[in-house]
């Protein structure tokens, strides 16, 4: 029998099945990994594992059986859970120390030497032994996320489960979790469920679950899943048939293709899933703007630009330039800066230091950029739409705030809703729909007035695979149809490749600034975009 | 039930409210409401400006207008003015009332005639204006009474009331609104501070803590309650200090009694806000609700505007089904009446504070629940 069983768990919140019918068994010193889109289900059943949601069905956990929160009382001493989001469970106006003492208390452990000794070692493991004094809410997100860690592993948890620990962290922090549980894993046999958006990450461990629509589609070892998709991935087809998807320099096909195959990477398993379920990428097209504009060669120019907020610099003398027609990529942990310059950029923050051009015109103050405003597009990171309009709405509302004349703007939501694939949703309201169609129709809205310029703010944060490709896909043909210039932030370190240049912040620092193919050459030994970034990051430290 | 882990998030608790300087509300909200409405609620009225106007000018009517000049509850200005142009004083709020004396009020009276003095009050509040009419009726009638004692006419008709005011001689405002203060006081301020306790966590996510780990429920609503149980008690002492001291009001029960009814009360204040707490999704829902419900009957039923026993119908069975009005009447009894223990009516009333506290600390521990909605 294994040390923990998964009976046909079901989660429902009221009329919505988030799981339904899963059933897997883990052992001792196993790390499990999570992998699907957002809403697959992930978090609910890792909800109902840790038994702090109502479920159907049944869990066995060595030898003890739970059906329900209440049933599970008994062995949460034996379970410890991190739920999803930096620092979540962590009190800012605590210091670190407070953190590992009110821990150890709530989980009643005796402080004797054995323990202060486990204690040491976590500290020594999570690099925090320097800041025990610090309060929560001055550290890096990074270190919150190796703080919540290691408290959730001081009563030596035999089941430790964590969601999406490692979202939103810079790489290096990231890396240093991963050593944690690995160390963790072997020393105290435990056994770890762990869930994450980097499949990178994923290919560390000993098995992965693919979850679709709150089921498992998918499951075992990295080898064996990208040997199960290694027969449907093509290299790319300048041409592909209608029933494949391409993407990423690769297209993904069932009916086999008269080009040679490439090797697979974990993200072919959601391309290769759509397939089998008959979907496929919606094409998208994008005609030629209406409105003719001149574009400047330099469309932004920031020398120098500087955020301070209190004694804390948000940014701290950044230079950048976006060019014309070109794709710039400003990638960082969170917390490195990005979302501050972007509202600089916009207005929305005040510039305390530096220079600013925007569309070869020196940003002063607010009346300098009146006049700019119907040039630049911009995608806020949680997409500012209204939740009590629906798409339609939302759309007819921001097309008269540019003072879109009403038949020009009609004739331009009913082109972009079947351009960029949401029109059978155009009734419904922004709550009820995937965050992908929702980041499509945000993108629609920012382009109704035809800017020049296009500012997103970290606009695939919790969107899946497929509606990133998708999205990509329609950022690439936006370049090259409309010569529109983007800026557009992201914390995916692999999204780089999708840009013509990059910029890496950290701690509100630029260290690179550079063209893809230039990195590449660079560090010729990297195999992707994580590698190289990480090369910063160390040499930094 | 394990007293480390108690003690531990008891702790946490301590240390943020201190460094989230909540602690600053803590003792200054309670005492802020104490003097802003000690000060600020009178019933009584005193100096109000009254215009007379004397067209008789006889030594009776500069009696009767001396009168008026000679006392607190009056700003008296004599002028030979006009009636309209004192009716446009009322108008524009720049006196309180107008007495006008008739040209033969000295000669009809000691004819035994009947004579009409005119009065006009500004009655846009009515108990205001009532309690002015009532004054200068007062001082009128005064008037009339040593008139004829002097000069030996129909003295045997005169009724002459020989009144007493208990519990409260002096009839002193302070006395009578400070107390029922201190009960609207102990019951909104603990009530708004455990209302966030839960609420907060569960909006930032440190719920969680609580709902992965083994800590029980009873043990997580103490570990809420007992530390603004301990910072509040201090409360109770500092708002007596300013009654006492401060307004005057006399003290002349047991203080043990005021001491344990208090801390009492607030339990049940703290264990209403720690309900509201649990059911509520969203701290500033949390605010507000609790204020609503603290406040309005903290002012209605605590005997402030009104003694619960002038109530009727709906209002004494609404004020019958709050705390504070059992507490006001311990509290009364402690500053001005001092029954003290040996009434069983206040043994009785403790007890019923004894079963809202045990009710609603239950009820929100039923409520509480430790899994995600």
């Amino acid at each position: 029998m294994a040390d923990l069983e998964i009976r046909n768990v079901s989660v429902k919140y009221k009329k919505l099945t988030a799981v339904s019918d899963i059933s897997f068994v883990a052992n001792s010193g196993e790390i499990i990994g999570f992998i699907g889109a957002d809403g697959a289900g992930k978090s609910s059943l890792m909800h109902a594992i840790a038994g702090i949601i109502r479920l159907s069905g049944e869990i066995q956990y060595r030898g003890y059986t739970y059906k329900s929160p209440q049933e599970s009382e008994k062995i949460k001493s034996q379970i410890s859970f991190m739920p999803q989001g930096i620092g979540l469970v962590l009190y800012g106006t605590l210091s670190v120390s407070e953190h590992l003492d009110f821990f150890a208390d709530i989980r009643d452990i005796k402080k004797d030497t054995k323990f202060l000794e486990y204690k040491k070692r976590l500290l020594h493991m999570s690099g925090l032994t320097d800041f025990t004094n610090r309060l929560a809410q001055n550290l890096s997100g990074g270190m919150m996320q190796k703080l919540s860690l290691i408290c959730a592993l001081l009563h030596r948890p035999k089941l430790l489960i964590l969601d999406e620990p490692t979202t939103g962290v810079d790489p290096l922090s990231r890396l240093e979790l991963w050593d944690i549980l690995d160390d963790i894993r072997q020393k105290e046999g435990t056994i770890i469920l762990v869930s994450t958006a980097y499949m990178q990450e994923a290919a560390k461990m000993d098995r992965i679950l693919l979850f679709d629509e709150g089921e498992i589609i998918a499951q075992g070892t990295n080898k064996e899943l990208l040997e199960s998709v290694r027969n449907f991935t093509y290299a790319k087809m300048d041409k592909p048939p209608d029933d494949t998807i391409s993407f990423d320099k690769k297209t993904y096909s069932l009916k086999s293709l008269s080009i040679q195959h490439k090797e697979p990477n974990l993200e072919a398993l959601f391309f290769v899933n759509a397939l089998k379920k008959n979907k496929t990428l919606p094409a998208i097209k994008i005609q030629e703007r209406q409105s003719q504009e001149k574009i400047p060669q330099i469309v932004m120019r920031a020398e120098g630009i500087t955020k301070r907020f209190g004694s804390f610099v948000a940014n701290d003398h950044i230079n950048i330039t976006l060019k014309s027609g070109e794709i710039l990529g400003l990638l960082g942990a969170n917390g490195a800066g990005k979302t501050t310059f972007i509202k600089m950029l916009l207005g929305l923050y005040s510039i305390d230091e530096g220079k600013l051009m925007l569309l070869d015109k020196a940003i002063k103050n607010s009346n300098d950029r009146i006049n700019l405003k119907s040039k630049i597009g911009y995608v806020s990171q949680h997409f500012a739409l209204y939740n009590d309009l629906s798409v339609r709405e939302n759309l007819m509302y921001f097309a008269n705030m540019h003072k879109i004349p009403i038949d020009a703007a009609l004739n331009r939501i009913k082109k972009y809703s079947y351009e960029l694939g949401f029109d059978e949703y155009m009734d419904k309201f922004p709550k009820e729909l995937p965050l992908g169609v929702n980041q499509r129709f945000s993108i629609a809205a920012a382009l109704l007035h035809e800017p020049v310029v296009l500012f997103l703010d970290e606009p695939t944060s919790g969107v899946d695979t497929l509606a990133r490709a998708q999205f990509w896909q329609i950022l690439h043909k936006l370049k090259t149809k409309w010569g529109i210039s983007i800026l557009i932030t992201t914390h995916y370190m692999s999204e780089a490749e999708y840009c013509d240049r990059v910029v890496l912040l950290k701690l509100g620092k630029k260290i690179v600034d550079d063209s893809v193919e230039n990195l590449y050459k660079l560090h010729p030994n990297a195999k992707s975009f994580e590698d190289i970034f990480l090369t910063y990051f160390k040499g930094e430290r | 039930m394990k007293l480390n882990v108690i003690k531990a998030y008891m702790k946490k608790e301590f240390k943020e409210l201190y460094r989230t300087k909540l602690i600053i509300m803590v003792y200054l909200m309670p005492s802020m409401i104490l003097i802003l409405f000690g000060f600020g609620i009178r019933m009584d009225v005193s100096h109000a400006r009254v215009q007379i106007i004397d067209n008789d000018k006889s030594k009776i009517s500069q009696m009767l207008s001396s009168k008026f000049e000679h006392t607190k509850y009056f700003n008296a200005t004599i002028s030979n003015i006009s009636e309209n142009s004192a009716l446009k004083k009322i108008k524009q709020a720049k006196t309180d009332a107008v007495i006008i004396i008739p040209s033969s009020f000295e000669k009809n009276l000691l004819k035994g005639a009947k004579s009409e003095i005119g009065v006009f009050v500004d009655a846009a509040f009515p108990t205001r204006g009532t309690t002015i009419e009532t004054y200068i009726q007062g001082t009128i009638l005064s008037l009339v009474q040593e008139i004829s004692k002097e000069k030996g006419l129909s003295q045997k008709g005169t009724i002459l009331i020989n009144n007493r005011n208990l519990f409260n001689q002096a009839m002193r405002d302070e006395d009578a609104i400070v107390p029922g203060l201190i009960g609207l006081v102990l019951l909104v301020a603990p009530a708004i501070l455990t209302a966030l306790l839960i609420v907060k966590e569960k909006e930032k996510g440190t719920i969680f803590n609580f709902y992965a780990s083994s800590i029980s429920k009873g043990e997580f609503l103490l570990a809420k309650l007992l530390p603004v149980f301990i910072l509040h008690s201090l409360n109770i002492f500092i708002l007596f200090l300013w009654a006492v001291y401060l307004f005057d009001v006399p003290f002349r029960g047991s203080f043990f009694l005021y001491w344990i009814a208090s801390e009492l009360y607030i339990l049940i204040s703290l264990s209403f806000g720690l309900l509201v707490s649990v059911i509520a999704k969203k701290q500033i829902v949390a605010v507000v609700l609790t204020i609503m419900v603290t406040i309005i009957p903290g002012f209605l039923y605590s005997g402030i505007i009104m003694p619960i026993s002038s109530m009727d119908g709906a209002s004494q069975i609404e004020a019958h089904m709050f705390s504070v009005m059992y507490y006001n009447h311990i509290i009364y009894d402690t500053f001005l009446i001092g029954q003290g223990f040996s009434s069983t009516k206040i043994l009785f009333y403790l007890a019923i504070l004894l079963f809202y506290f045990f009710t609603l600390f239950t009820a929100g521990k039923f409520l509480l629940k430790k899994e995600m909605r």
